[in-house]
């Protein structure tokens, strides 16, 4: 049962990221960044319209001007990473992924997000028994959510 | 017999032909100079220098900067306090500022001029309203410092213009003053020199030159400058060709934007739009009469009229363009005397030559290397974006040699002996904040942050713990070294024994002690016990490329870095274990401001951040309790600051290496000579890099915690798990089942704790 249900995930999380790739609206959920500080959101949301019209470079300048301010904002790496993937770079996503996760505290959604993008980097990169060894990981931190 | 022969040739039929054959090549000749000109002239496009920019200061509600720090940065961006009346200015009161920003175009848009209240409570910002909108604004950026360009041959600066922007009183004030007949003219004026000689010797100076406009063009743009009659007959046919092909608006441009108006230490001042900033600190379209007319002064010697140096001559000079413009009725009687009342209004901005952060720029230039070619970068006008912080940067240079002057007197040391360099960078994005390249930060000269490469000492220390300590079932911060004599021979390599600093062994040591007192003979006997290839493969993965040579020595830093290459090394225990390219561009940009390319910010992790949370913690150790202690001179202890001190052998090079919450810095002190300099690294570097800190108000350090590692109490006497039952026992981190099992003596859990608390049962019924 445990198996089947994580295998249910891995198809819902895994298929409309390849489908739909490189549509940035193609992920299931994107988390909101929080911050107390209004500068890093502001910039966090023209990051997200940029990359909703496509100017993924111009979104990437924003989160880096945000983590200028908050180096520490595990959002704002997550950010990174989902651009970077659309950016057709799986391989910074994945590492900004895992950045992201040394700042992500108990923030169990936070953690199963980026281990489902470490997967979609590695499904991108044909690394197909690292994806769903990475699906895995995401799994397991959505159920501790 | 020769008679007929002479008669012949001069026969009025070869005469004919000699005359024709002169003319044809008179013909040939003016036409290789019709050739010349025109390609040039069509051709022309002036070699325009890269511009390279500071980072823009980010202003936002919680940032942290006081009124007074803002005001200053103002004051350096060159904004003019008291009014509010154009980009640029600035006023302020005890806790707000209210200001007028310079429209700039920036990477991503260009940013309108904006009226700003900024309002601050202590040391930070509190709200900052756009003026105009009664809005309150998330974030803005002022225009970013201009801090250098990277210059054409003879170091040509110019800023170009087009004929539309130039004010029309600064050209009526040109032909005015240099070629009246302009618009008249062919190119050539002969009545023009009689006019010149005329009214020079009347005024007894020389204040008109016979040379039409186009004529000097044509100097400045072909010719070089010997004075011979046949340099001026080409000139003058090149002049009047120039003027047949081409409009006077065309040639009037040209002119307006090759000219050359000044020097600048090396940098050479060319054309109005540049000289506008240079002398005026504003646009060209903004000048007024007065301006314009001092402008125009100094056509005719730039260094006998240079406002800043010469101010008397300069005056004479402007007002007599005035006078001229008078006397042509270019001006009314009424702007005349007004103009001529006004001061010079020269900028007082010190001349920075090609830059004031020659050694930042230096690396700016070898990074931009790699994509750019040279001639593209002093000649397509591209616009660069770095890493540079201003503030950073300063500070930076003041306390070094601050320092490095103090450490001097203090311990009689030769005055001028020591050298310096310094590398700020950003903890978790490794941009470069400051490169401090020596002592006299100005001048261009040895860049050490980047080419000194001098022995590192017990700055390599952090890669030997680092690998112990990804091996938890062997190594913990607490597990016991042994500090005893140690003797290691290996083939080919002499005898090796090394000796602590203070000349003692120290028996058992805990491993985070070993470090923080920068043991050298356990860490030495650590070392070979784990092997060195895998110590330098750890020192590579932190980011050190040069080969490291595996002999017992390297373990105690007998290899050269520079101060570059260490922070590269320190940005990846700083980063949580991601490498992460130390970068000090951001953006280019092309002259008209079309994105070229990004440098957008890269990391790899490269090491176990278990392992790099542990030897974090032990560099944290360093300063609490070790041999940099003397940090708490500068700042309070819970910035929880980790560092290392390094410090070679008889003395030569002192470094501290250390690093915040948001910042990283490398600092190494020593000599060219590579004489001994007296100091270790905590008697020298340190305090450098400790005066720095503190007044750029770092971030504490709270590194990221892994999953894997866990906090158990132990008893610092014994090294064993500590409870309640244990006084002075503290919190240690562990990488999960790294921990000591056995519990201290002091705890409710030893054998010996049990039987105690048996009798006091007993007892106590």
């Amino acid at each position: 049962m445990k198996n089947l249900c994580a295998l249910a995930l891995l198809a819902a999380v895994a298929l409309p990221g390849c489908a739909n790739f490189p549509s940035p609206t193609a992920e299931p959920e994107a988390l909101p960044v929080t911050s107390d500080n209004n500068a890093v959101t502001a910039l966090a949301e023209s990051a997200r319209q940029d990359a909703a019209a496509g100017r993924l470079n111009a979104a990437a300048a924003n989160l880096e001007r945000a983590l200028r301010i908050e180096p520490r904002n595990a959002m704002l790496w997550h950010e990174l990473a989902r651009v970077n993937l659309h950016q057709g770079q799986p391989n910074e996503a994945a590492q900004f992924a895992t950045k992201s996760n040394t700042f992500a505290g108990d923030n169990a959604a936070l953690r199963a997000s980026n281990w489902r993008l470490i997967g979609q980097a590695r499904t991108q990169s044909g690394d197909q028994a690292g994806a769903e060894s990475a699906f895995e990981r995401a799994a397991q931190f959505e159920r501790q959510r | 017999m020769r008679r007929p022969k002479l008669r012949k040739y001069l026969r009025p039929r070869t005469l004919l032909l000699a005359g024709a054959a002169l003319l044809a090549a008179l013909a040939i000749y003016v036409a290789y100079l019709d050739f010349t000109i025109r390609t040039q002239f069509e051709g022309k496009r002036w070699a325009l220098p890269a511009r390279v920019y500071a980072s823009p200061l980010e202003l936002y509600p919680g940032k942290k900067i006081s009124a007074a720090q803002l005001s200053e940065e103002l004051a350096v961006l060159n904004y003019r306090h008291g009014t509010l009346d154009e980009p640029g200015t600035y006023l302020r009161d005890r806790e707000s500022i209210e200001l007028v920003s310079r429209p700039f175009a920036f990477w991503d848009g260009a940013q309108p001029a904006l009226r700003l209240a900024i309002a601050f409570s202590g040391k930070q910002i509190s709200k900052i309203d756009n003026l105009e909108t009664g809005q309150a604004l998330p974030l803005v950026r002022l225009d970013p410092l201009l801090i250098g360009g990277i210059y054409p041959a003879h170091n040509e600066d110019r800023v170009l213009v087009k004929l539309d922007e130039v004010p029309p009183i600064l050209i009526k004030a040109l032909t005015a003053v240099e070629d009246r007949k302009f618009y008249e003219h062919h190119g050539v004026d002969p009545r023009g020199i009689a006019r010149a000689l005329w009214t020079n010797l009347r005024a007894g100076d020389a204040v008109q030159g016979g040379s039409t406009l186009t004529q000097q063009l044509v100097k400045n743009f072909y010719l070089t400058s010997d004075r011979t009659l046949r340099r001026k007959i080409t000139e003058a046919i090149m002049a009047l060709l120039l003027d047949a092909h081409y409009g006077k608006d065309e040639i009037l441009e040209a002119y307006i934007n090759e000219i050359y108006l000044g020097q600048d230490g090396n940098r050479a001042i060319h054309g109005f739009g540049l000289a506008a900033q240079y002398y005026f600190d504003r646009p060209l379209h903004q000048l007024t009469l007065s301006q314009a007319a001092l402008l125009v002064g100094l056509v005719k010697g730039p260094s006998y009229y240079d406002p800043r140096r010469h101010p008397d001559r300069a005056l004479t000079r402007r007002n007599l363009v005035l006078t001229e413009l008078a006397d042509q009725h270019a001006i009314t009687n009424a702007e005349y005397l007004g103009a001529k009342t006004l001061p010079l209004e020269v900028a007082t901005r010190a001349p920075m030559g090609t830059s004031p952060y020659p050694a930042f720029l230096a690396l700016v230039h070898r990074q931009l290397r790699s994509d750019y070619s040279d001639t593209d970068l002093r000649s397509e006008g591209l616009r660069i974006f770095t890493t540079l912080d201003p503030h950073v940067q300063r500070t930076a240079e003041q306390a070094l040699t601050t320092r490095l002057s103090t450490l001097e007197k203090q311990r009689r040391i030769p005055a001028n002996s020591l050298e310096g360099a310094i590398v700020v960078t950003g903890s978790e994005n490794g941009e470069v904040l400051a490169v401090v390249g020596g002592r006299r930060s100005r001048y261009e000269g040895f860049n050490r942050a980047l080419d000194a490469v001098r022995q590192i000492g017990s700055l390599i220390k952090p890669a030997v713990y680092l690998t112990a300590l990804s091996q938890p079932d062997k190594y913990t911060l607490t597990t016991r070294l042994d500090d005893s004599p140690l003797v290691w021979t290996e083939p080919g390599v002499k005898e090796w024994a090394p000796q602590n600093y203070d000349r003692e062994f120290h028996g058992e040591v805990e491993l985070r002690t070993a470090l923080a007192e920068s043991y050298n003979v356990s860490t030495a006997r650590l070392g070979l016990a784990l092997g060195l290839p895998a110590i330098i493969e750890n020192a590579h993965r932190l980011g050190v490329e040069r080969n490291l040579p595996p002999y017992g020595s390297t373990l105690l830093g007998t290899i050269g870095l520079t101060p570059f290459e260490v922070t590269q090394m320190y940005q990846t225990l700083a980063s949580g274990g991601f490498r992460t390219p130390l970068r000090a561009i951001r953006e280019v940009l092309t002259p008209e401001g079309a994105p070229l390319k990004r440098y957008s910010l890269a990391v790899t992790q490269a090491v176990d951040p278990a392992a790099v949370y542990l030897t974090t913690t032990a560099l944290q150790h360093v300063v609490q309790s070790g041999t940099a202690t003397g940090l708490g001179a500068y700042l309070p202890a819970d910035i929880n600051v980790a560092g290392k001190t390094g410090t070679t052998d008889d003395l030569r090079d002192s470094w501290f290496a250390g690093f915040t919450g948001d910042k990283l810095a490398v600092v190494w002190v020593g000599r060219d000579d590579n004489q001994t300099t007296n100091l270790t690294g905590a008697a020298g570097a340190l305090t450098v890099w400790g005066q720095m800190m503190a007044q750029l108000d770092p971030e504490p350090l709270v590194p990221a915690m892994p999953e894997s590692i866990e906090l158990v109490r132990i008893d610092t006497k014994t090294g064993l798990r500590a409870d309640g039952g244990c006084d002075g026992a503290i919190e240690i981190p562990y990488i999960r089942g790294s921990a000591p099992t056995e519990p201290a003596p002091c705890s409710g859990h030893s054998p010996v704790e049990k039987i105690k608390n048996w009798f006091r049962r007993l007892f106590e019924r």
